[in-house]
C-alpha cells in the first residue's frame, strides 16, 4: 500500500474576521499519495494557491489537520516549518527567484547551506543535481547569462538537491515559451518517474494534460478531482 | 546556518552594490573619523597644556591677586600683592627655598635701529632658581642691582636673536621704554610658557628697576606684583607651605572675610586646566557623535529599501528553508558590517587626520587604543541598533505575496 504525502483533514483558510471574513480554503480534506503527478487547477479566487501555500508549509490552515509524509504540521512553529520546507519540499516558481549575485551552482547550493551541509558535499551535490537537469556546463553562469528554460532548470535543481518527497510548483511554465516548456516538463515527468511526488499548479490545460491526476478548485473547494487525464482540455472550457 | 556562512552570504550582497555600500557606510566613515581626531585633537591640547604646568616644577606654588570671584570678574586684579609679601613669605615660611615675585610690563625695546614689543619682567635675583632657568651667556642680576636699581636687562634667548641677529648682546646698550639698559645675560631657551608668556621672547630686569624708573608706583601697598612665585623643599611640604603663605598673607593683608589673593599648587592649575580640556574634549567628542549618530540613521534608511527591494530573495530564502530568525541575522549582519566597516575606515582616516594636525599644530594629538577600539566597537553596535527595525521588517515578511508580487 502506498503511503499518503499529503493528507488535508478538513482543512480551511479563513481571512480576516467578521464582514470581512473570506474564506480561501473551506474544509477541504484531500489526500496525495507517494509517487502521484498531481496537477492543481481552478480560476482565480478558486482557493488554488492558498492550497498550494498550505501544502508548502508557508502558510499554516486556520482549521483542519494537515499531515505531510506522516507528520501533522498543522501546529509546528516558524524554525519547525522551515526546516520542514528545507527538508521535505522542493518550490519551483513561476519567475524562478534564482539569487542574481550568486552563480546557478551557488543558487543550488543554498537549500544545503540552510540544512548545513559541510561545503565538499554540497559542491558534490549541487553539481549532481544540475548535472541531472542537463545543465553540467553551466556550473558558473550567473542567472542573467541563462536563458528562461535554463534558469528554470536550475530552480528545479535547487528544489531537488536536499532530496525533498515532495517536489511542489506554482505556474512553472507560465514565463516559458511553448517549447521548453516541452522541456521542463520532461524533467517533471521523468523526477516523478525515479519517485519525487510532484504537485503543480497551473491554468494551461496542455501543461495538466501531461500529470497523471487533476484536482480542481472553486470557491475555496475540491469541485473535481480526475484520474483520467484525456477531457482536461473539455473541462477547462466547461470550467 | 552558521555564522561564518552568513558572513560569506553578507558580504558578497554587499559587494554585489559596491557603490551603494560605500555610500552607505559614509555617513558612518565620517563620523568615526570626526569622532577619533576630535578626542584626538582633544586629548592632544589635554596633553600639551598638562607637559607646561609640569613643566614649571612639581614644587612650585603661584600667589595670585584677586579671589576667585574677582578674577572671574575683572579684567584688571586688584594691587594687593606686593614686594614685601614675597619677602615675608621668603623670611618666614620655612619650606620655602625660594621667591620670584614678578611685575609684568610690556613695552618696545630697542638695539640701535632694531626695534620690537617685548613683555617686561620685573623679577629678583631668585628667579633662575625657582623657575628653573639657566643663564646660557653672561650673568644674573643680584641682589645689589635690586638694592642700586641698576639699569641692567637679561635677555630671553628669542628676543636676544631678533635684537642682535648673532652678534654678542653682553656688554651691549639696549632702551627699554626709552630707558637705557645694559645687557648683562641672555637666558638658555626653554619654549612658550603658559598664560601667553613666553619668557624666550621677554626681557627681565630688577623688579626695584622696573617699578622706580619705567612704572613708577602703582599700588598703594608698595611695589605691585603680578603674582609669586614660590619654590617648596619637598614635596610634601606642600600642603603645609601653602597654608602657612595664606595665613600669612591674610595676616600681613588683616584680613578677616574673603581673601584677596589666592595660592595655588601644580596640582590646581593640572586640575583646572583638565576641567576645560576636558570639557572641550567632551564638546568635540558629542558633535562628531551626532555625525555618527546620522550615519547610523543612514544606514537604517538604506537596509529598510533594501529590505523592500529584496522581497523576492526574502520569499524565495524563506520557502526553501530559512526561519525568520535566519533572515534576521541574514540583515543585522549586513548592518553590522556595513558600520564595522566604516568604522574601521573612519577610524584610519581620522587617525591620518589627527596626525596631519600634529603636524602642523604645536600639540601631538593622543590617540589612544582604548579610543579606536571603542569607536569600532560603538559604530558595530550603531549597526547592530539601526539595523533590528529593518531586520524585523525582512524576517516578518510573508513569503507568499513575496514570491507572486513579480
Amino acid at each position: 500500500m502506498t503511503q499518503p504525502i499529503i493528507q488535508f483533514d478538513h482543512i480551511s483558510k479563513i481571512y480576516g474576521t467578521g464582514n470581512t471574513e473570506v474564506r480561501a480554503l473551506s474544509d477541504v480534506s484531500l489526500t496525495v499519495q507517494s509517487g502521484e503527478y498531481c496537477a492543481i487547477m481552478g480560476p482565480s479566487g478558486s482557493g488554488k494557491s492558498t492550497a498550494m501555500n498550505v501544502i508548502g508549509c508557508l502558510d499554516r490552515p486556520t482549521a483542519g489537520r494537515y499531515c505531510l509524509d506522516g507528520v501533522d504540521v498543522s501546529l509546528l512553529d516558524d524554525r519547525a516549518l522551515a526546516h520542514i520546507r528545507n527538508q521535505k519540499i522542493g518550490f519551483v516558481f513561476q519567475q524562478f527567484h534564482l539569487l542574481p549575485q550568486l552563480t546557478a551552482l551557488e543558487n543550488v547550493m543554498l537549500p544545503m547551506v540552510y540544512a548545513g551541509v559541510p561545503y565538499p558535499e554540497r559542491h558534490d551535490r549541487a553539481t549532481a543535481a544540475l548535472t541531472r537537469v542537463g545543465l553540467d556546463n553551466r556550473l558558473s553562469n550567473k542567472p542573467a547569462q541563462l536563458s528562461g528554460g535554463q534558469q528554470q532548470r536550475v530552480a528545479i535543481a535547487r528544489a531537488i538537491v536536499n532530496q525533498p518527497v515532495l517536489l511542489l510548483a506554482d505556474e512553472p511554465t507560465g514565463a516559458l515559451d511553448s517549447h521548453t516548456t516541452q522541456d521542463v516538463m520532461a524533467i517533471f515527468a521523468e523526477l516523478n518517474a525515479s519517485g519525487i511526488t510532484v504537485v503543480m499548479v497551473t491554468h494551461e490545460a496542455e501543461v495538466a494534460r501531461l500529470t497523471r491526476r487533476v484536482v480542481w478548485f472553486r470557491d475555496g473547494e475540491v469541485v473535481h478531482d480526475h484520474l483520467a487525464p484525456e477531457d482536461i482540455g473539455q473541462m477547462a472550457f466547461t470550467a | 546556518m552558521d555564522l561564518r556562512e552568513s558572513l560569506g552570504m553578507a558580504v558578497k550582497t554587499l559587494t554585489a552594490n559596491k557603490l551603494r555600500s560605500t555610500l552607505t557606510m559614509l555617513g558612518i566613515i565620517i563620523g568615526n573619523a570626526s569622532v577619533i581626531a576630535m578626542v584626538g585633537i582633544g586629548e592632544g591640547a589635554q596633553k600639551f597644556v598638562s607637559e607646561e604646568i609640569e613643566g614649571l616644577g612639581p614644587n612650585v606654588l603661584f600667589v595670585v591677586p584677586g579671589n576667585q570671584e574677582t578674577q572671574r570678574a575683572t579684567f584688571n586684579l586688584p594691587k594687593t600683592l606686593v614686594l614685601s609679601d614675597a619677602e615675608a613669605i621668603a623670611e618666614q615660611v620655612p619650606s620655602v627655598v625660594g621667591v620670584a615675585p614678578e611685575f609684568n610690563d610690556s613695552g618696545p625695546v630697542v638695539y640701535r635701529n632694531r626695534s620690537t614689543n617685548s613683555t617686561i619682567v620685573g623679577t629678583t635675583p631668585g628667579f633662575p632658581l625657582v623657575r628653573n632657568f639657566t643663564v646660557g651667556r653672561g650673568r644674573f642680576f643680584t641682589d645689589l642691582d635690586m638694592q642700586r636699581s641698576t639699569q641692567v636687562a637679561v635677555l630671553g634667548s628669542e628676543l636676544a636673536d631678533r635684537l642682535f641677529q648673532g652678534s654678542e648682546p653682553v656688554g651691549q646698550q639696549i632702551r627699554v621704554k626709552n630707558v637705557s639698559f645694559q645687557v648683562i645675560g641672555v637666558l638658555d631657551e626653554k619654549g612658550s610658557g603658559l598664560g601667553g608668556l613666553n619668557y624666550d621672547e621677554a626681557v627681565l630686569v630688577p623688579l626695584l628697576t622696573l617699578s622706580r624708573r619705567l612704572v613708577g608706583q602703582t599700588s598703594p601697598f608698595g611695589v605691585e606684583l603680578t603674582y609669586i612665585v614660590a619654590s617648596v623643599d619637598r614635596q610634601d611640604n606642600m600642603g603645609a607651605a601653602e597654608f602657612q603663605i595664606a595665613n600669612l598673607l591674610r595676616l600681613r593683608h588683616k584680613i578677616t572675610g574673603a581673601d584677596d589673593f589666592v595660592v595655588r599648587s601644580q596640582k590646581d592649575l593640572l586640575e583646572f586646566t583638565g576641567t576645560i580640556t576636558g570639557a572641550l574634549t567632551a564638546l568635540l567628542a558629542a558633535i562628531a557623535g551626532i555625525s555618527l549618530l546620522v550615519g547610523g540613521i543612514g544606514i537604517m534608511n538604506i537596509m529598510l529599501v533594501s529590505v523592500r527591494e529584496r522581497t523576492q530573495e526574502i520569499g524565495l530564502r524563506k520557502a526553501i528553508g530559512a526561519s525568520g530568525n535566519d533572515i534576521l541575522v541574514q540583515f543585522m549582519i549586513e548592518a553590522v558590517i556595513l558600520s564595522a566597516a566604516g568604522g574601521i575606515i573612519g577610524t584610519g582616516i581620522g587617525v591620518g587626520g589627527a596626525a596631519l594636525l600634529g603636524a602642523v599644530t604645536p600639540f601631538q594629538p593622543g590617540i589612544s587604543v582604548s579610543a579606536i577600539v571603542i569607536s569600532v566597537v560603538v559604530s558595530g553596535s550603531i549597526g547592530l541598533f539601526f539595523g533590528v527595525v529593518p531586520a524585523r521588517q525582512a524576517a516578518q515578511l510573508d513569503p507568499i505575496v513575496a514570491l507572486r508580487s513579480a
